[in-house]
């Protein structure tokens, strides 16, 4: 107390004052935080309010002091023993990265999840930046973004973040402040810094797992970069130049986000949110059981049963709701495509725009990235393979800047995630010949166009003359693929010579219910997905054919498709064997269709999917059981398998195969 | 070759982390034991679905309560011979290695206290004869209780042969 009235006292001119009170208020939190330590306080260091908030002002004096040049006094870490000592990959001129105090957790999380709305806003303000660089208003965001982070990394004394984002604004505010333009050279570069920046917030969120605090490669030679560009030392004497065109309001509160017609949103623990979601998946169940009951069916309208179906009508719709709280926009993905598609056009010496339809759209939250990491190879893919050169369009006719377009939709209970490129088409011939290198395809085989696209998705299809830094990394089509087969979807391709390739992934709406038809088979039910199915049929005697060493064929129209035995690959007895008796429901997964041979279709069935495969070992045929209407269990097939490539045989284990 | 009867001073006993109570079971006429913490519940025979492509001893599955849990037939795990679940038949549902599973027994017996000093650390049979599911073989008076690590006998996907070690357990008490 008496160190800070001694700082305050009026005698003392201005800058010595500023020095003094910030001597002082260093002094004071160190005391604090000793003090705070010693009390161990709370399993997660979170303080209690009162000694927060004086931290939290302390901080503030301590950071926005315009004579603050850290020191590496400053920044002894504030850590439990077992942490390791920051590890810097880069010279000395380079401020080190401390780590944050245990007491400034849930800042840290808080922190990251901002920064990284912040940064995402603002890679989406400097795609428009590049591509017009007259936008001020774009410009402006991303001054915002970057001063928005830098307050409250000043708060947890992340100092690299700190200092990145003042020479980010240097770079970007000194342009506005001459009322030129950010030039898409600077434009680039803050690029740069975002990505950084992400690295950094990632890097500082990792501490929280106990890793160590690690400065990301490059940062130096970043920083070093941005000075030249803006001609400025680090931890100048003038706040940077950039926030001088901030309103005094606007730097003094952190602004809200861009988020124009965003409702209101909370933050909920996701590890919560997935119990609730389960429970009332269970509370729909349980409520079924008491609705079939016995008793209460017999009293059909008796006054239970009438309080019985109102329950019902609230569980369900608490059910609905509940399943609309695992969903969310793939607007981060469709971002991440547009970032991709301008990142590799460059390195690839293209010029690529995108268009991005539907980022509204909505997913089941655990999909999402796995949905992105097919959808980011498909625009490798498709700027590497598919869009020409310059030069090359410019000779066909077509517009310089190829065009890369994402759209997602939903439809019939799915979502469906089209992305189409206006480049050259999917080469058949070189298909064919690969296939052929390959061993998939025999020299004189005759593929035809869908036979020839089929191709694509087998492994070891990566055509080997295209195996560039960019697209070849090992990863073909065959793992999109399966990544979107394991959300139990699928991927289908059309494409026309020097038009364009469209890809289209179709994924359920959530994976926690499972839309599907009920089907029998001898005294058991199993459960096709929709997504897999086609059509059903009864076939005829004529429709029906075997073929020798490849088994039983039905056609259908002007396809030929293998049946495969239900009964067999299931191991049912008692099942209809004469497929004129029974059902051909035609399904298809990935680019292969069969027709599969069951007893009945009971009807539509809308499930939630559990998990079946702990404790009975796994069992491929089977994706997963659900609870029917009348509380048995179902079990859901997964029809890649079932299918799969080995079952050209009806199902039958290839020892018990006839010899031909 | 086990000596004589229980409380010998020279027999040797099991480690102390067995003792406690046991949920006891019969699978005809041979009682088992499980350890109580490892129990749920126990339930009636529920309609079980079977599973295409599993082993023999794993019935299928049932709906507990919203839960898709699997049941294994301990007899048919233990080589034992095959019956048809009886009026006293049920589920005793235990938790093991972080899964839930239900293990069909003919009938269930009662929870017994059971004192490190009454148990028995199995007997070696030799390289024929697996007896790591074994905790230990209770013995009080003349009743043996083959005192089952349920983790053990679950984490394996194949059979477990017991009937062996009952015969030499029965000639082991002695009254």
């Amino acid at each position: 107390m008496r160190i800070v009235q001694e700082a305050l006292r009026p005698d003392r001119d201005k800058g010595a004052r500023q020095g003094a009170l910030h001597a002082a208020a260093g002094a004071v939190l160190e005391a604090v935080k000793a003090y705070t330590a010693s009390r161990k306080v709370g399993r997660m260091g979170i303080l209690e309010q009162p000694e927060r908030a004086i931290l939290a002002i302390l901080r503030d004096m301590v950071v926005s002091s315009p004579t603050l040049t850290p020191r590496a006094s400053d920044h002894a870490p504030e850590v439990a023993p077992a942490r390791a000592t920051p590890e810097r990959p880069v010279s000395l001129t380079a401020p080190r990265s401390e780590l944050p105090a245990e007491a400034d957790r849930e800042f840290l999380r808080e922190f990251a999840q901002e920064a990284r709305e912040y940064l995402e806003e603002a890679g989406v303000a400097l795609l428009a930046v590049e591509r017009r660089p007259d936008d001020a208003e774009a410009a402006r965001t991303v001054l915002r973004a970057f001063h928005s982070i830098k307050g409250t990394a000043g708060f947890l004394r992340l100092t690299s973040i700190v200092e990145l984002t003042h020479h980010a604004e240097s770079l970007l505010g000194a342009a506005l402040t001459r009322a030129e333009q950010v030039g898409a050279e600077r434009a680039a570069l803050a690029l740069r810094t975002v990505d950084m920046l992400s690295a950094l917030v990632a890097a500082a969120e990792a501490t929280l797992e106990g890793a160590p605090h690690l400065l990301p490669a490059g940062y130096a030679a970043l920083v070093a970069e941005l000075q030249a560009e803006c001609g400025e030392e680090s931890g100048g004497d003038d706040e940077a130049p950039g926030s001088i065109l901030l309103t005094t309001a606007e730097m003094t509160a952190h602004p809200p986000l861009s988020r124009d017609l965003e409702p209101a949103t909370a933050r909920v623990q996701t590890d919560r949110l997935d119990k609730l979601v389960d429970l009332a998946g269970e509370l729909v169940i349980a409520h079924w059981m008491i609705a079939q009951d016995p008793v209460v069916v017999s009293s059909a309208h008796s006054a239970a049963a009438k309080k019985v179906a109102h329950a019902g009508k609230i569980v369900r719709e608490l059910h609905e709701m509940s399943m609309a709280l695992r969903m969310v926009p793939l607007r981060s993905t469709c971002r991440r495509v547009a970032r991709l598609v301008r990142d590799v056009a460059r390195q690839m010496g293209k010029d690529v725009r995108s268009e991005i339809e539907g980022e509204a759209t909505e997913l089941d939250r655990n999909m999402v990235e796995m949905l992105a990491d097919p959808l980011m190879h498909m625009v490798r893919n498709a700027i590497a393979h598919g869009i020409e050169s310059p030069g090359e369009r410019r000779a066909l006719g077509k517009p310089e800047a190829g065009l890369v377009r994402l759209r997602a939709s939903h439809a019939s209970g799915q979502v469906v995630v089209e992305l189409s490129d206006d480049g050259r088409g999917i080469q058949l011939d070189a298909v064919r010949r690969r296939a052929v290198d390959v061993g998939l395809a025999r020299p004189g085989d005759i593929l035809g166009e869908a036979e020839t696209l089929e191709m694509i998705f087998r492994p070891g299809m990566s055509t080997a003359d295209h195996l560039t830094e960019v697209a070849g990394r090992g990863v073909g089509m065959d793992v999109v693929q399966r990544n979107v087969q394991a959300l139990r979807g699928r991927v289908e391709v059309r494409t026309a010579a020097g038009v364009g390739t469209t890809f289209t992934l179709r994924v359920p709406l959530t994976l926690a219910v499972t839309d599907g038809m009920l089907v029998r088979v001898g005294d058991e039910r199993f459960i096709v997905p929709t997504t897999n199915i086609v059509l059903s049929f009864r076939p005829e005697a004529g429709a029906l054919s075997t073929v020798v060493g490849r088994g039983e064929v039905a056609r259908l129209r002007d396809e030929i498709l293998p049946i495969v035995r239900l009964h067999r690959v299931l191991e049912v007895e008692g099942a209809v064997e004469e497929a004129t008796a029974g059902l051909l429901m035609v399904v298809g997964a990935g680019e292969r269709r069969a027709a599969l041979l069951v007893d009945a279709i009971l009807g539509q069935q809308q499930v939630v999917a559990k998990s079946v495969q702990r404790g009975i070992g796994s069992v491929p045929e089977i994706a997963g059981a659900a609870i029917l209407g009348d509380g048995r269990v179902g079990l859901i097939l997964d029809v890649a398998q079932v299918i799969g490539p080995a079952r050209h045989d009806g199902g039958v284990p290839p020892t018990e195969r006839a010899v031909a | 070759m086990i000596s004589s009867t229980s409380r010998d001073q020279n027999a040797p006993t099991a480690a102390p982390h067995v003792t406690g109570k046991y949920l006891t079971f019969y699978l005809g006429d041979e009682e088992y034991g499980l350890q109580i913490l490892k129990v749920q519940e126990i339930i009636g025979l529920l309609p079980i679905t079977r599973v295409p492509r599993t082993p023999a001893f794993v019935s299928g599955v049932i709906n507990l309560r919203g839960r898709v849990i699997p049941i294994i037939d301990l007899r048919r795990k233990f080589g034992m011979e095959v019956m048809e679940p009886g009026p006293r038949s049920c589920v005793i549902v235990v938790q093991s290695g972080g899964v839930h599973m239900g293990l069909l027994v003919d009938r269930v017996s009662d929870v017994a206290d059971i004192p490190a000093a009454d148990i028995a650390p199995p007997p070696p049979f030799g390289a024929s004869v697996r007896t790591d599911f074994l905790l230990g073989i209770g013995k009080s008076g003349s009743r043996i209780r083959l005192l089952l690590d349920i983790d053990q006998v679950l984490s394996t996907d194949e059979r477990s042969d017991v009937s062996a070690l009952d015969a030499a357990a029965d000639r082991g008490a002695t009254t």
